[in-house]
Formats: C-alpha cells, structure tokens, sequence
C-alpha cells in the first residue's frame, strides 16, 4: 500500500506541476492533467504499470504544452524533477504489482527506499552533468543555424532511443 | 541462472521515447534533462551483477499427518553466502489448501552469512496425500529492471491428511460375531456378563451363577446362563464407481469421513475392521484390530477417489480373507451408479449380513449450483425420488439407512433399529 500511496502522490505531482508553468489557468491544460491524474492514479492503486506509464506519458505531454504555451525560460530543476519522478512513479507501481499479497519483512522497504534514494541523486547528477554539458555545447556551437542544431538534436534523440532499445534487448550478462 | 528483464524497461524506454519527440517537437531543454534520469536507471539496471546460486534453502512442515481442517506450518530458511538485495520466494500450493495464517509468498532482504526465517500455517480442506510443490526463487535487481528465477526442489514434503473423525459411541450392531473376546453380545452362551438363559444346575457350574428366585420358585436349583462377549469383523465397502458434489464437500468425501468415524468406532471395541473401495480401483484393506489398522484404513481413506471404469468389478474374486463370510458389510455409497448396488445384492445373496449407509447425493448436488426457487423446488422432487428409491430397495429386502450427509451418521444410524441378538442362535 506504501508503494501504491507513493506513487499515486508522484502522479498527482507529474500532472499538477506543468500547471504551475503557465501564467493563467488553461482549460486544455486542466483537462489534460485531469485525464493524466485519472489515467495514472488508477494505474497505481491497481498497482498496473502499463497503466501507469500512459499517465506518465499524458503527464509528460502536458508538460510540453505547457513550456510550448507559456514559453518560460530554461528551468532544469523542474525538468530533472519531472525526469526523477518518471522514473519513481513505474519503479513504485512495478514494486506494488509484484509484492501484491506477498509477505514484506521489514527490511525490505528500506533497502527499496534506500536504492531508490540512490537512484534519484545519480538520476540528478547525471541531469546536472548534462545540463552543464548541454550549456558547453551551446557556447561552442554559438552561431550555427538552428536547423542544423534541431536535425542534429532530433538524430541525437533516435540514436538515444535506439540504443536503449537494443541495450534493453540485447543478451544478458550470466 | 540468468537475469531476465522486466516489463518495467519497456515502461521507462516509453517515457524515454516520449520526453524526447517531444523535446525535439518544442525544442525545449527541460524535456530532453527530464530524460536523463530516465536513461541513467536503464543503464544502471543493465550493469547488476550476474546471479549466483549461492544460497542455502530448507523447507520444513511441523506434521505429517493433518485431520481435515487442521493446520500444519510451513517454515522455510534462507541463508545467502553473498548479499542480495531483494529476494522473492513463492510456495504454490495444491487445491483445497490455503494460509490459514502468513502469506505464502514473501520478499525479504538477505546480508552475507544472514539467515532468514519464514513461516505460514496452511490448512487443508479435504482429505489427500499433500504434497507441497518446488518452491519458487526469484531474485530481482534493486530496481526491479531484471529478474532471476529458479525453483528448489524439497524432498520429504508429503503430508496425509485424513478425514475428519466424529465419535460414534454406539455403532450398528453385527448380527454374526468372531472367536475373539469384544464387546458385542454373542448368541452363544458361556461366560459374559449379559445375561441369558436359565437351565437346571449341573456339576461343574458356579455357585455364583445360581438364580436363588428361579430356584425358590421351581424347587430346583437354577443356574442364569450368560451370553459371550465376542469381537466381530466389519467391512466397509465403499463406492468410489461415481461422486457428486464441490471438492472437499462431495458426496464420495461424506461418505469416506463416515466410513472412518465407523472405522474408529469398531477398533475401539476391539473389533477388526477392514475396506474394500469398490470403483475403478478396487483397493483393499484386510480386516485387522489395532492402531496399526487405524493408520492403514485412514491411508486408504484419504486416497479413495473416483477413477472412471467401464469394467464392473465382482466381489467374488475378493477372498475370504478380506471378505470373511460372518462380516458385517457396512456399504457407503450414493447409488449414482447401479454397479455397486448390484454388488450390495450379490453379498445379500451370498448371505453377507450388509447394512447400506445410501449417502444423499442431493446435498452435495445442490451444493454446485446457485439457489434459487428452481433449483430448491429440483432438489426437493430429487430428494424425494431418492426416497422412493430407497423404499423400493427396503422393499427388496436390502437393509438401508438413509443419510442425508448433512445431520451426524449417528442420528441417521440411530433411527435405524436391529433387534438384540439374543434371541438369534448362533
């Protein structure tokens, strides 16, 4: 139940959060972190990931209507926190899924905790890390003309993607 | 042991995919920096250390031998030679059985040298020979992004459980008894306690068995002859050709908790008591007095089940000495197949002394459907017509007690009354 209360509170972050992004209340906005919270909140109390992750994913779609609306300057804090709780949100859903009906002894929930805590400081410092990255490479590439920097960053999110897939599907280490 | 990932991974490579289309569409830096963590979690999911068996498993069970409805504890240690962060053990157990107490399912964390203690109460519904499955392993990577699974196999996991016993102070009376010293009153006279018959004294009888009011009355002295207490041999026979009835409540599982509450009654008065279990399997048990029979009949008991046949077994070929010709043949059987009951009067015929204990089937019946004004109305006209057939049986000569499975085999036995025996010669 701490897993499924966690996330359902993640959740309700995600979808309220770009709504703090605009100026003025947008009833597109609105119906969208409603649709989000609703999609999301059911996937964490029925503990179900792919439900879940859709809340997830219409959260993250909101938050980009927003930025693409209001169009406020660059605000990595907020960015590295939706990221960390993305990645919480399906990794505490998961966790109640499969520990549904199963006895937990006690040090079970702190040693989750323990690796999630973890994961959210190197999930940060890497965010931070590329942050100053991205900043470096905006100073060096001062000057180039944007279509270039948006064909350059557009191939660098398909090979992104493409890796993690293969990564995810490649043989496992025994 | 290999890792295996999980469907977490697609989730994040969702949501990776989805933060940056949409980064690139608005060309916003947040959404590809929401992305990071994202990608920094499936990489770190990917790196965890290979899985090594490197683990020590015991599974106990506190008995090995349950009543229906009694519980047995399942402890199970876990001791791991090497950290691991998150271990899931999971015991699959067999119909009819549940956590009376615990789950049978458990996570728990486990330091190097560190032994884990985990224990649950199962309990049993019906009477069978328990055997708990391998038990389930399954490691998982901190995150949850990849999982391990193995199966550890226990031997000596087999508990029986037996059907449930009621006392039974006063079973039916056998017509005919053995040689052996018991508690049934004997037609034959010698030594006993119940008395019989008076006859003039002779040289050589007890002054203590003298009648003084006979004497006084005839003038001549008078001695009380007594009846022996004698053993008897009892047989059940059980029908196991056809069954009726939800798991653990069916008509085959009455019938065998009466076969064994009569089992327990007759070894405690010493008698011998036997089974034949009359079905696709004829299975046999020769009669026999003792705790040693007990824990035979009950074995049996709890393994009888219905096995289809087409082959109608002939109590002929069963010999004398698990059928002995002065027995009594106490039949249990919901006559749902006429097989057996063409058995019953063969044995009649044969000049066995047999009492059939006709289980209702229509309380078992009723017990795999909704109710409902129809199905009471059905299963009273099937009650009824259950009678009839019982009166047209009593009406042939068989002698049978109807039990509605419902109300103690006692109660039902008791409306059914044999005369004494004294009157019957040997």
């Amino acid at each position: 139940m701490t897993a499924r209360l966690t996330a359902l509170a993640l959740m309700a972050m995600l979808a309220g959060l770009p709504l703090t992004v605009v100026p003025a209340p947008s009833l597109y906005l609105g119906a969208l972190a409603t649709l989000a919270l609703v999609v999301g909140g059911a996937g964490a109390l029925a503990a179900s990931v792919p439900l879940a992750t859709g809340g997830g994913a219409l959260a993250l779609i909101e938050y980009a209507l927003a930025l693409a609306v209001a169009r406020p300057g660059p605000d990595l804090v907020t960015g590295t926190a939706v990221g960390l709780a993305l990645v919480l949100l399906p990794a505490s859903v998961h966790f109640a899924s499969r520990t549904r009906g199963a006895a937990l002894l006690p040090p079970v929930l702190r040693s989750q905790t323990r690796h999630w805590l973890a994961l959210v400081a190197l999930g940060a410092l890497a965010a931070a890390v590329v942050a100053v990255g991205g900043e470096a490479l905006a100073f060096a590439l001062r000057g180039t003309a944007l279509p270039v920097v948006v064909a350059a960053s557009a191939l660098g999110a398909l090979t992104a993607a493409a890796g993690l897939i293969a990564l995810v599907t490649s043989p496992h280490h025994d | 042991m290999s890792w295996r990932p999980t469907a977490l991974n697609l989730s994040l490579v969702t949501l990776v995919g989805w933060a940056l289309f949409l980064g690139v569409l608005t060309g916003r830096a947040e959404l590809m920096i929401a992305a990071v963590p994202l990608v920094v979690v499936l990489t770190a999911g990917r790196r965890a250390k290979a899985p090594t068996a490197s683990w020590q498993i015991s599974r106990q069970l506190s008995a090995d031998r349950l009543i229906e409805g009694e519980r047995v504890t399942v402890t199970v240690t876990f001791q791991g030679r090497e950290p691991l962060t998150l271990v899931e053990l999971f015991q699959p157990l067999p119909p009819q059985v549940w956590t009376a107490r615990g789950r049978h399912h458990a996570f728990f964390t486990v330091g190097p040298g560190e032994l884990v203690r985990w224990t649950f109460e199962i309990a049993c519904a019906g009477r069978q020979r328990l055997r708990l499955a391998d038990l389930h392993v399954r490691l998982w990577e901190p995150l949850g992004l990849a999982s391990a699974e193995t199966r550890h196999h226990e031997a000596l996991s087999e508990v029986a459980v037996y059907p449930h016993v009621t006392p039974f102070p006063r079973p039916p009376r056998p017509l005919r008894t053995q040689t052996f010293v018991g508690n049934h009153v004997s037609p034959a006279q010698g030594e006993g306690l119940e008395p019989g018959d008076i006859r003039p004294f002779a040289p050589g009888d007890q002054i203590r068995h003298v009648n003084w009011r006979a004497t006084l009355r005839l003038g001549v002295l008078h001695v009380t002859r007594h009846h022996q207490e004698r053993n008897a041999d009892v047989v059940l026979l059980l029908d196991t050709l056809a069954d009726i009835g939800p798991a653990g409540a069916s008509a085959l599982d009455r019938a065998v908790r009466g076969a064994a509450s009569l089992a327990a009654a007759y070894l405690a008065r010493r008698d011998r008591v036997g089974l034949i279990e009359y079905g696709g399997i004829l299975r046999q048990v020769r009669p026999g007095a003792g705790r040693t029979q007990w824990e035979r009949l009950l074995d049996t008991l709890a393994r009888a089940s219905v096995v289809f046949t087409y082959v109608t077994r002939d109590l002929e070929m069963i010999p004398p000495r698990v059928l002995p010709p002065q027995a009594l043949i106490l039949a249990l059987s919901p006559l749902l197949d006429g097989r057996f009951l063409k058995a019953a009067r063969d044995l009649v015929a044969r000049g066995f002394d047999v009492v059939l204990i006709a289980v209702s089937p229509v309380a078992a019946g009723r017990a795999l459907v909704a109710g409902g004004p129809v199905t009471d109305l059905a299963a009273r006209l099937w009650a009824i017509e259950h009678r009839d057939y019982l009166d047209a049986l009593r009406r042939e000569g068989l002698t049978v007690v109807d039990w509605d499975s419902i109300e103690p085999l006692e109660a039902a036995l008791a409306r059914w009354h044999r005369p004494r025996l004294r009157g019957v010669r040997a």
